[in-house]
């Protein structure tokens, strides 16, 4: 992968706020000079055997860096992983995505996962932090899978109470269920595909995993025989399912069950959480009330927290945080806000649970490795989800037929904005149908709102018939352009005005047009159009094309067309993005170092926790006004990593 | 040789006025047209063509050529009576003002046709425009370029650019006017406006809970495939029916409008065009429109919260006039950026 300056810039920012500065000292030398041997790393970076070794077998734990034995010379190569340097910055989100999904526990479980750069079970088991947490958790007998969630609405009431409260009686429960809390939660990970297992594939770039298979399929013997371009395509076939085979570390397969992972949180189980709570023995007739197959389920599911999820993960298993799987997770959750800015709220809790759906069977955001061009891209369609599946994900609560309009086109409104009577009578009949929610109707209604989202101009669905069964599915890299436009647009609109995103949307819908044609269709006067088309082209975001009528090129017999090209200034953006981010970084390395006698006397251990007892009044003020300027940056950071998600990953 | 020429006099008033009575006034005669009309004794053709030369003389016949064959067009005879008085020049640029009609003809086109001296031409031009004959007029093509049409047409929409011009000019604001117009139109209808009376109970079951601002309309959207929302032909009669326009509008400029709207994000096209939907309820779109642009000088914070935000927006560098020259240990570098700090404390602020 090529580096720009300012990627290669914010990396090294990156590890040193997280590492410190050895670890960013031999990166930056990787990244400056590519693959180098381990004399040659010496060499470069300055630093002695014995650091050099202890930097690289850490940052090697970490991920962070790749090596690669060549069989050739037998000479060992060392290459950084910028993307794994990268991700550094992504870790708040990705653990605030993971405690909305799987509750607090899941998120330090993976969060340890993440400090430790990968990890056996074992090791986890072992790990005090991890240990200590299982006292969070109430009358953790019956209650199943809803432990997970319960956390984290026990957290909300007040944890702390709870903790000590529920140690002395409960001292007993929580012994016993010390191991078997952690492995479930591992499965529920796992089964989300949110880590997975570590391979040894994983240690080496993915060129050289690539060299290194096209060779092994090379010297096959069968391969040998063929010739020219059969052979070509052969090794690069098989190159590439061996590759695939040798990084695969799915740890989902037997963990899925009815398509839906161990320990997903549903909707419809959410909505009753509170009178699981409350009577955990009656949630099971409640349910049962409302639809047949529910209770069924639910007892499915409890049979599997106890029978199945007794048995622990194997602790020989070595584990790692799966990013791409991430990626997938905080797109859809991109997508969902999408869908938040105009849909009804109940096609929002179905698209919820549709992107769910997908996620499960989606691995990664895209199969190529970078961005394919505008225009180049074909559609990809992510797994069809069936309808029935949906409508049993939905919370049964849910009023589907409240929050959309009567089907019958409505007489045309008078001038004064008043309806006529018999509009008003459309709208009750729609209430009476709710009256009477039969499968058939609830199916009917969340095929309504789906196809509500797929309504220009976002098309958020696609509706997609197999074999007479309706299904939906979302059509991915059409919606991650949009994103990606989306982002752009922001920028626009703030710089230039609205104007300018009109032109700039005439000229990506039109391609390259001349000044007059472009007036005529984004109706603005000439002064404006070319106040703005002259700064948006300083800015670099459109550009003139001249096309002269005669070899002289003279200027008057000369064609002016205006263009904007929404893949260049994605990765000129993209550049931006991390510059902005390194600079943000910078600025708190500088706030600190402003601050830096304060700090370090804040810092010192025995100040370190009691706070309160040792600075005074002005200190404690002038610490919280520290924190949360620094919370700010980091804020920004983060919100730019958004945009890098979007210009990049998705 | 007098009588001759009174009778080829009276021939050629008989030949005009069969023309007039027999054919429309833009028809274009040929020779044979004249001679079907049996007005020629014996279809005599060197006499007819003595009686159109006549004519042509009198200013009531204009000669045209067309493949190749002299053909002929009839003039009113108040036309007529306008170029009898005319001198010979201004007859001429008359005459080549006249064959481009409603496009009008750029004044360095006359000066080539005619050959004559650009200040003859403008002396032309002067007496002609004084007798309100022609008029000038501005083409939005070529602002630049001064053009005359005769004063009684009306410039043709290539010239002036359609409905949304005026004086050769973009009219903003009357586009902008009907736009808000055309908007809050197709946003009524592509809302479903809940009844006061059931307003209360639908909330209720769509949170769970009561809203408290019960207030506020609510408006929800049709159902997909919804068959309500407004055609191109019911928007332009809307707007023609408003009292909006001085004008009344063609469908076709409505339909760049609407497209215009498009471009904005506002509307929607449904049905390769055929319907238009609204993306904001009727509320949204007039507070929208109510809403004043900001001013120079204003609070930039304020002026910002409408705009839709992203992390580059927000962070200082995304505004930075000189970020591309920032550089660790530069003279613009993170440690001596002057706009981090207003930042900090805007955002701590509140």
């Amino acid at each position: 992968m090529m580096m720009s300056q300012c990627s290669t810039e914010l990396c090294m920012l990156l590890i040193e706020d997280n590492f410190g500065e050895l670890f960013a000292r031999i990166f930056t030398v990787l990244q400056r000079y590519e693959r180098l041997t381990l004399p040659r790393l010496r060499f470069y970076a300055r630093l002695t055997d014995r650091q050099l070794h202890h930097g690289l077998s850490a940052m090697i734990q970490h991920h962070l860096i790749y090596h690669f034995t060549s069989l050739d010379d037998g000479n060992t190569y060392y290459e950084a992983n910028p993307q794994a340097a990268y991700s550094l910055v992504r870790s708040g989100k990705i653990l605030q995505l993971v405690e909305t999904r799987l509750g607090e526990y899941a998120a330090q479980v993976l969060e340890a996962i993440m400090s430790l750069g990968h990890s056996s079970i074992a090791h986890l088991e072992t790990l005090p932090e991890l240990q200590s947490k299982r006292q969070r958790i109430p009358n953790g007998v019956n209650q199943g899978e809803n432990t997970v969630e319960n956390t984290v609405e026990d957290t909300v009431d007040g944890n702390g109470e709870k903790e000590e409260d529920s140690a002395a009686p409960n001292g007993n429960h929580v012994v016993r269920e010390k191991p078997v809390h952690l492995h479930p939660t591992l499965k529920s990970l796992a089964s989300h595909g949110y880590i997975h297992r570590l391979r040894e594939a994983h240690f080496q770039s993915p060129n050289d995993n690539w060299i290194d298979a096209s060779r092994i399929i090379a010297s096959r013997p069968d391969v040998k025989q063929m010739k020219g371009k059969q052979q070509a395509t052969e090794i690069e076939e098989k190159a590439k399912d061996l590759v695939k085979e040798r990084t695969e570390g799915d740890l989902s397969r037997g963990l899925i069950y009815n398509g839906l992972p161990q320990g997903a949180k549903r909707k419809r189980d959410h909505g009753n959480s509170e009178s699981n709570k409350q009577a955990p023995n009656g949630t099971n007739g409640v349910n049962g009330d409302h639809v047949e197959d529910e209770g069924e389920e639910d007892n499915d599911w409890s049979e599997d927290e106890d029978g199945v999820d007794s048995i622990p993960m194997d602790s020989n298993l070595i584990v790692r945080v799966n990013y791409e799987k991430l990626d997938v997770a905080l797109r859809n959750t991109r997508f969902l806000d999408l869908a938040k800015q105009d849909a009804p709220s109940a096609s929002v809790e179905i698209y919820d649970c549709l992107l769910r759906r997908i996620e499960y069977q989606t691995a990664r955001c895209r199969d190529s490795y970078e961005i394919p061009r505008e225009g180049e891209e074909g559609e990809q369609y992510s797994a069809p989800i069936q309808l029935s599946s949906i409508v049993e994900d939905v919370d049964p609560n849910l009023d589907l037929t409240g929050c959309i309009g009567p089907m019958e086109p409505s007489t045309v409104l008078n001038r004064g904005g008043k309806r006529p009577l018999d509009d008003e009578t459309n709208g009750v009949n729609g209430d009476e149908h709710e009256d009477e929610p039969s499968g058939q109707n609830r199916a009917y209604g969340i095929d309504q709102h789906l196809s509500i989202l797929s309504q220009p101009p976002l098309n958020l669905t696609t509706k997609h018939v197999i074999s007479g069964l309706p299904t939906w599915r979302v059509a991915f890299r059409g919606l991650a352009r949009k994103l990606r436009h989306l982002e752009l647009e922001r920028m626009i609109e703030s710089r230039y005005g609205d104007v300018a995103l009109r032109v700039v949307r005439v000229l990506h819908a039109k391609g390259k047009l001349d000044e007059k044609r472009l007036q005529e269709i984004s109706l603005l006067p000439f002064k404006d159009l070319r106040q703005t088309l002259a700064s948006m082209q300083t800015g670099g975001f459109v550009d003139l094309q001249e096309v002269p009528r005669d070899a002289q090129r003279q200027p008057s017999k000369t064609i002016y067309l205006w263009y904007y090209d929404p893949d260049r200034v994605c990765s000129s953006m993209l550049e931006d993005t991390y510059k902005a981010m390194s600079r943000c970084l910078q600025r708190i390395k500088f706030e600190r170092g402003r601050e830096r006698d304060f700090l370090e006397k804040t810092e010192r251990t025995d100040v370190k926790g009691h706070e309160e007892e040792f600075l005074s009044e002005a200190e404690l003020e002038h610490l919280r006004n520290w924190k949360a300027k620094e919370a700010l940056l980091l804020a920004e950071v983060s919100r730019l990593d958004d945009m890098v998600a979007v210009f990049r990953d998705y | 040789m007098a009588s001759a020429g009174s009778q080829v006099a009276e021939l050629a008033s008989k030949l005009y006025d069969a023309c007039v009575n027999e054919f429309d006034p833009d028809h274009l005669f040929y020779q044979n047209d004249f001679l079907n009309l049996k007005v020629i004794p014996k279809n005599d053709v060197a006499l007819l063509l003595e009686c159109t030369q006549s004519l042509v003389n009198q200013n009531l016949f204009r000669l045209l050529q067309k493949d190749g064959k002299l053909t002929w067009k009839l003039i009113d005879r108040e036309d007529a009576e306008k170029l009898r008085n005319l001198t010979p020049d201004e007859a001429m640029v008359y005459n080549v003002i006249h064959s481009t009609e409603r496009t009008g003809i750029w004044v360095r086109h006359i000066g080539n046709r005619t050959n004559l001296h650009k200040s003859i031409l403008d002396r032309c031009l002067k007496s002609l425009e004084g007798k309100n004959y022609i008029k000038s007029l501005h083409n939005v093509k070529y602002p630049s370029r001064k053009m005359y049409m005769l004063a009684g047409l009306a410039p043709s929409e290539e010239v002036t650019g359609g409905a949304w011009f005026t004086d050769g000019v973009l009219d903003a604001n009357f586009i902008n006017s009907v736009a808000g117009y055309i908007e809050y139109t197709v946003s009524r209808k592509s809302w479903y406006e809940v009844p006061a009376s059931d307003r209360k109970k639908r909330i209720k079951t769509a949170s769970g809970k009561v809203d408290v601002k019960t207030d506020e309309k609510t408006y929800l959207p049709y159902p997909h495939g919804y068959a309500g929302y407004p055609t191109v032909a019911q928007i332009a009669s809307a707007v023609n029916e408003s009292g909006i326009t001085p004008v009344r509008l063609g469908e076709e400029s409505v339909v760049q409008l609407l497209e215009m709207l498009c471009y904005d994000n506002k509307l929607v096209a449904l049905g390769n065009g055929e319907w238009y939907r609204s993306l904001k309820s009727p509320d949204a779109v007039k507070a929208n429109q109510s809403r004043k642009p900001p001013i120079e000088g204003d609070d930039l914070s304020v002026a910002n919260k409408h705009l839709v935000k992203n992390g580059m927006t927000e962070a200082p560098c995304g505004q930075c006039p000189v970020f591309r020259l920032c550089a660790p240990g530069g003279a613009v570098s993170p440690e001596t950026c002057e706009y981090f700090d207003p930042w900090l404390n805007n955002g701590l602020g509140f």
